[in-house]
């Protein structure tokens, strides 16, 4: 098992939360979302977005409109639908049980050695 | 110098260098394929793709004018990232996107047609990926189902009707069975990717090459005049459409004549394979039985023929070899025909067979003219008996066979008809028919028969030896002179040409009465009206100075 599968694992699985998130701080084109992400160091590449919105997109999670650009192509909107953010919700619980569980369970260990 | 073209991406239109167009459309190719599980959500996300690298070359290209480089391209892609990262693993997006069905990464192969390598519909070829062997194993059997049972074709026309076709590199990939994954997906697309790329790179040459010739025929011509550069680029417009007709004409051609060199080569196959099989089999059977020791019958007459000693199976060994070599050859060269892709045996392969059918055809001379060496010379042995028929009134002549090991319904005289027999006291002989009779007058006022061996050898006192090795007799009971209508030979003398003279001498007077079952034994038997020797018994003779007289012969 090498170690970059298992980080790049870890990343996407949190990635999907990542993204509902920042749309839930507000509607977001493709390009801001990876902004943001990158600053966060959550992504180095950007290829795992897309597939990964057109999915979300596609289950209805989100939703997304076009809008013109004046520097650029036109850009594609997502936003946040109810389904998503009921999702979300159910996200952040469990990834609040699972920071807590991975605290703990880091703090015993540094206890014990 | 690099051509440009015009691409229009993500709505924006860009510059673009033609290797850098190659490596963005190469990339683009990829990571399609690399999703091609998901063909709705594929169009989509690809479009997004193509906005995103329409963005970011934006931001680099200012001016409209500037041309998108390489590096341009090196550079989004390394922002974008490699084909792989664009996979989201699907574990957890299986269960609600398409439950249970998540795209295969193991090695299950599946039954596709295979359009790359077809000859009709890429049905064998399918076929030969799903069980992993060469194709051409494929189509032997396909045609062995055709033209040995006939269903073949039927069940040929029906699997290209129901087996899809592999199109799509995931399918193609499933086809040989490979693991369908990013990597494989890519390398795949990379080996047809320069196979394309060469080919128009070759196409490519060649029509530059073309237009620089004509380009410099042109500039000289170019002090002719506008009128005249004008009607040569008529001439050329013409001259092109002509050479494109002949193109597809010569194509026309060269495909039929593949069509009917395929024809041959499967021709070819199924006789070297059935001639190989019947050879095989045939000489096998006779060759192992001589091996294992079965005493057969036909096996014992061969034998005695072979007169060097060369066991049956080596010279089963040596036609298989002789006849074989050419027809192995000419199998190898109907497959190749057939598809050039088959593997032929390599050089060294075709030196030892070629090596081996010389050895054997060498072989064969030797031993065949050991064979004739022991045929060189002939040997006689003679032998004269007294016979005392004074007393008897009117001789008659019987040939007798032996009914142990006579077959033959009545006795007739074969020429060369020799066999093996088995006597009572359990010896092999070898039994001849090969007996002529013939009568005679005695100098003498007394009877004898002469009975004149004659064989062959390797030389002349081995001629005479065998000569003498022949077993003959008569008898003399009462009035009747039996002669045996064959003689014997030890068996391990085997066959030397024997033939045996028996020559009855008789007096001046002495009548004779000529049995039917003489008939075929008579040789040249001398008789004052000249009676052909089938004609002569069943009659009674009178011996006289001018030979044989006969008595109730009626002229008519």
């Amino acid at each position: 098992m090498k170690i970059e599968n298992t980080k790049a694992q870890m990343r996407k699985g949190v990635l999907e939360y990542c993204i509902l998130t920042i749309l839930n701080n507000g509607d977001a084109y493709t390009s801001e979302i990876l902004v943001q992400l990158k600053e966060a160091k959550m992504i180095v590449v950007e290829g795992t977005i897309y597939p990964l919105l057109t999915r979300l997109k596609n289950v209805g999670l989100l939703n997304y409109r076009w809008e013109e650009s004046t520097s650029g192509p036109p850009r594609k909107y997502y936003a946040l639908t109810e389904s998503g953010k009921l999702f979300l919700k159910g996200l952040e619980s469990t990834w609040n049980d699972l920071v807590a569980a991975v605290n703990l369970l880091t703090q015993n260990k540094n206890t014990k050695s | 110098m690099n051509k440009t073209i015009n691409i229009n991406l993500g709505g924006l239109f860009f510059h673009i260098d033609e290797m850098a167009f190659q490596k963005l459309k190469r990339y683009l190719d990829t990571i399609r394929r690399s999703l091609s599980d998901d063909p709705k959500g594929r169009d989509e996300i690809i479009s997004d793709i193509e906005l995103r690298i329409s963005e970011l070359l934006s931001e680099k290209i200012k001016d409209p004018r500037q041309v998108v480089g390489e590096a341009d391209i090196d550079e989004v892609i390394a922002i974008m990232g490699q084909p792989e990262d664009y996979v989201f693993e699907d574990e957890t997006y299986a269960d609600y996107t398409r439950p249970g069905s998540s795209y295969s990464t193991y090695n299950s192969k599946k039954l596709f047609r295979d359009g790359d390598d077809k000859f009709l519909g890429g049905v064998a070829a399918g076929i030969a990926h799903y069980f992993g062997i060469e194709s051409i194993w494929v189509r032997l059997a396909w045609l062995v189902l055709a033209f040995g049972l006939g269903f073949g074709f039927l069940l040929y026309i029906i699997l290209w009707i129901l087996l899809p076709e592999a199109k799509t590199t995931a399918e193609k990939l499933q086809m040989e069975g490979e693991a369908v994954n990013i990597s494989t997906i890519e390398k795949k697309i990379r080996d047809e990717f320069q196979d394309v790329s060469e080919r128009a790179k070759r196409g490519f040459d060649e029509v530059s090459g073309k237009v620089k010739d004509s380009l410099e025929g042109a500039s000289e011509k170019v002090k002719e005049g506008l009128k005249d550069a004008k009607t040569r680029v008529k001439q050329d417009q013409i001259k092109s459409g002509l050479q494109e007709f002949i193109d597809v004409i010569g194509k026309i051609i060269a495909t039929l004549f593949s069509i009917v060199g395929k024809f041959v080569g499967i021709i070819l196959i199924i006789v070297a394979l059935s001639t190989l099989v019947g050879l095989t089999v045939g000489l096998f059977t006779a060759g192992t039985l001589d091996i294992f020791g079965f005493d057969w019958f036909w096996l014992e007459d061969a034998n005695f023929i072979n007169t060097v000693g060369l066991p049956v199976w080596g010279v089963s060994l040596a036609v298989l070899l002789l006849v074989g070599i050419p027809f192995l050859m000419l199998f190898f060269l109907g497959m190749f025909i057939l598809s050039s892709r088959s593997k032929t045996p390599g050089r060294v392969t075709w030196y030892v067979l070629l090596g081996l059918w010389l050895i054997t055809i060498i072989a064969l001379i030797v031993f065949g003219a050991k064979q004739t060496a022991n045929f060189a010379f002939e040997g006689y042995n003679i032998e004269n008996q007294n016979i005392n028929i004074t007393q008897v009134d009117t001789l008659r002549i019987n040939m007798v066979d032996n009914q142990d090991f006579a077959n033959a319904t009545y006795l007739h005289n074969w020429r060369n008809s020799y066999k093996r027999v088995l006597t009572d006291d359990n010896k092999n002989k070898l039994y001849s028919n090969d007996v002529r009779l013939d009568i005679r007058l005695s100098d003498t006022d007394s009877s004898f028969v002469k009975i004149r061996k004659e064989a062959e050898g390797i030389n002349r006192i081995v001629a005479q030896e065998n000569a003498k090795k022949i077993d003959y007799q008569f008898n003399l009971t009462d009035a009747t002179l039996n002669f045996n209508g064959y003689f014997l030979t030890d068996f391990g003398t085997k066959f030397r040409d024997q033939v045996l003279d028996v020559s009855l001498y008789i007096p001046v007077g002495k009548i004779i009465y000529i049995d039917n079952s003489t008939r075929s034994f008579l040789r040249h038997v001398e008789n004052t009206t000249d009676i052909y020797d089938g004609d002569m018994p069943a009659h009674y003779y009178k011996m006289t100075l001018k030979g044989l007289d006969c008595l109730d012969c009626y002229s008519d």
